[in-house]
């Protein structure tokens, strides 16, 4: 096979060669970073390519399985990292100018788990400055291009991972998901994206992140690889108080079963609104698929998202409590449309942002009232296919929503509520635009049921649409 | 609902915010207009009775 070849197959088609010592790691890994640095000047992908760090990594990989020390199906793959995972002895620049020569002391948890599992870490990954948006339109890194339509944005604020990934550079790309920063990539990509439960994995590590809502989740070529990653990742970590010590299953038993009799819950408010009517109908034809698999399809109402826009109220003032140490010293040092979002957040009263929590707990109970109702929910993962990246604007039913800076959020739309509800959310591809760009469709489920949401989403993904497409850009070509 | 540069900037002084400029008020003022936006939406929200989701985190 090709050194092509291999890089196009998925972790779980690549581990069985590498426990059988049928592919070296030293040469896939070769293999791996001979494509970033190929492929970097067109999708910029990386902030960082870490050719010595990962080919020592990838020796030390061979050494340990030549002598029967293998550790799993993690082990001798190269993967990257968003830029704001912390890594010991390595510049992690959040995508900033702000921490541009900043190196951790410590690994992230994941990172340290990763390692762990023998993962070769090929490179530090582009993404929104201060992972605060959606394209990955990087001011001081330059902007991060959609293998599928070099001119349109891969997705963010992970967007760096998402390209790869959908590239074939790396095997599964670890990003951060704060209001759909995962599943954005992963539907403008083609790609899986998973935000797992809240609490469910470590964010320790996670920099410049906010206070509430943030999670750390992997971009995949397919949800079995998805559901082996969080295998790694997941369980509780003591240093951080927002993980929860709920045992975790084995996610490969949920794999292949029968989706019969289980209760699909489609929303009638909210999700079908303001959207593309692309979009709209590659993800009404994978409900229709999923009822075909034996689905029963039931609509659901979620009133309490008639107020979901709170939120941000609650974000502002987080945001810029976050922000606050680099803000007073260095604001020229941030881009304009991060500045000034950033900043709006002084101005939020106290009793408003009580207010926007506690209207959290309301939104929280509307879905789990319906959780009790259907065994998993459907929705778009995002109103629009990959914007241009020239674009300031999309127009949705005839109306223009920013892109990005003040006044932004209609991309993330569909996938922020998840992250304010902390219920287990992943994207998986459907179709293609006319443009030839991914759509995704979003399955949820109860908290702490991903064994469920792999279950749905791998049985879909068997049948969907996207099944053998590839983007114009990518390994070997 | 608009709050007047005036007032925002009395703000920032009293509270010890980051300063901006009239212009710079302006490049703020999406984000407040959703902010006032949302408020506005909550106004009928009877929102007294209300307590915290956060997960109480037990040892194993």
């Amino acid at each position: 096979m090709s050194n092509v070849d291999l890089l196009r197959m998925t972790i779980s088609e690549m581990a069985p060669k590498i426990k059988n010592r049928e592919v070296s790691p030293v040469e896939l890994t070769e293999a791996a970073l001979s494509e970033a640095d190929r492929l970097q000047p067109t999708l910029n992908s990386f902030i960082q390519i870490l050719h010595e760090h990962a080919m020592d990594q990838a020796r030390e990989a061979e050494a340990a399985i030549s002598q029967g020390k293998y550790l799993g199906p993690l082990h001798g793959i190269p993967i990257g990292l968003k830029d704001n995972l912390a890594t010991a002895g390595i510049t992690t620049t959040v995508g900033s100018k702000v921490l541009a020569n900043h190196v951790p002391e410590e690994d992230a948890e994941v990172v340290t788990r990763c390692r762990d599992a023998g993962a070769i870490i090929i490179g530090k990954e582009n993404l929104e400055e201060f992972a605060a948006g959606a394209t990955s339109n990087n001011p001081h890194y330059g902007a991060v291009h959609n293998p599928w339509g070099l001119d349109h944005v891969p997705g963010g604020s992970s967007g760096g991972g998402g390209a790869n990934v959908a590239a074939g550079v790396t095997f599964m790309s670890l990003g951060t998901d704060l209001g759909g920063s995962v599943r954005l990539p992963g539907t403008f990509c083609g790609v899986v994206g998973l935000k797992q439960s809240y609490g469910r994995v470590s964010q320790r590590g996670l920099m410049v992140t906010s206070f509430n809502g943030d999670h750390i989740g992997p971009m995949t070529r397919s949800v079995a690889d998805s559901a082996l990653v969080l295998q790694i990742l997941a369980g509780n970590d003591p240093l951080d108080p927002s993980t929860v010590p709920v045992p975790v299953p084995d996610y490969s038993t949920y794999l292949g079963q029968s989706l019969k009799g289980l209760k699909m819950g489609v929303p009638s408010n909210h999700y079908f609104e303001m959207l593309d009517a692309e979009v709209e109908s590659a993800v009404r034809g994978s409900i229709a698929t999923l009822a075909e698999l034996g689905a029963e399809l039931q609509e659901v109402s979620l009133p309490m998202m008639e107020y979901i826009g709170a939120m941000r109220i609650s974000a502002m003032a987080d945001g810029v409590v976050t922000h606050e140490p680099f803000l007073k010293a260095k604001r020229e040092d941030y881009s304009s449309d991060t500045f000034y979002r950033t900043v709006a957040g002084q101005f939020v009263l106290g009793k408003d942002y009580s207010k926007s929590l506690r209207v959290q707990r309301l939104i929280q109970e509307d879905y789990a009232r319906v959780m009790q109702q259907v065994d998993f929910l459907v929705t778009p993962t995002a109103p629009v296919a990959a914007p241009r990246i020239d674009a300031k604007h999309v127009v949705i039913n005839g109306k223009e929503h920013r892109v990005r800076g003040p006044g932004s959020g209609i991309i993330s739309r569909f996938t922020s509520p998840f992250n304010h509800v902390g219920l287990p959310a992943i994207t998986v591809p459907c179709g293609v635009s006319h443009l030839g760009l991914p759509i995704g469709v979003q399955f949820i489920t109860a908290s702490f049921e991903e064994g469920m949401l792999f279950r749905v989403s791998d049985s879909y993904e068997k049948v969907s649409p996207s099944q053998g497409l590839r983007p114009a850009t990518a390994v070997g070509i | 609902m608009s709050i007047p540069n005036e007032t925002l900037k009395a703000m920032i002084r009293d509270y010890n915010g980051l300063e901006l400029s009239d212009e710079e008020l302006e490049l703020v003022r999406p984000e407040l207009e959703s902010y006032f936006a949302e408020l506005k939406k909550m106004e009928g929200l009877d929102l007294s009775d209300i307590f915290s989701g956060r997960l109480m985190n037990l040892s194993d």
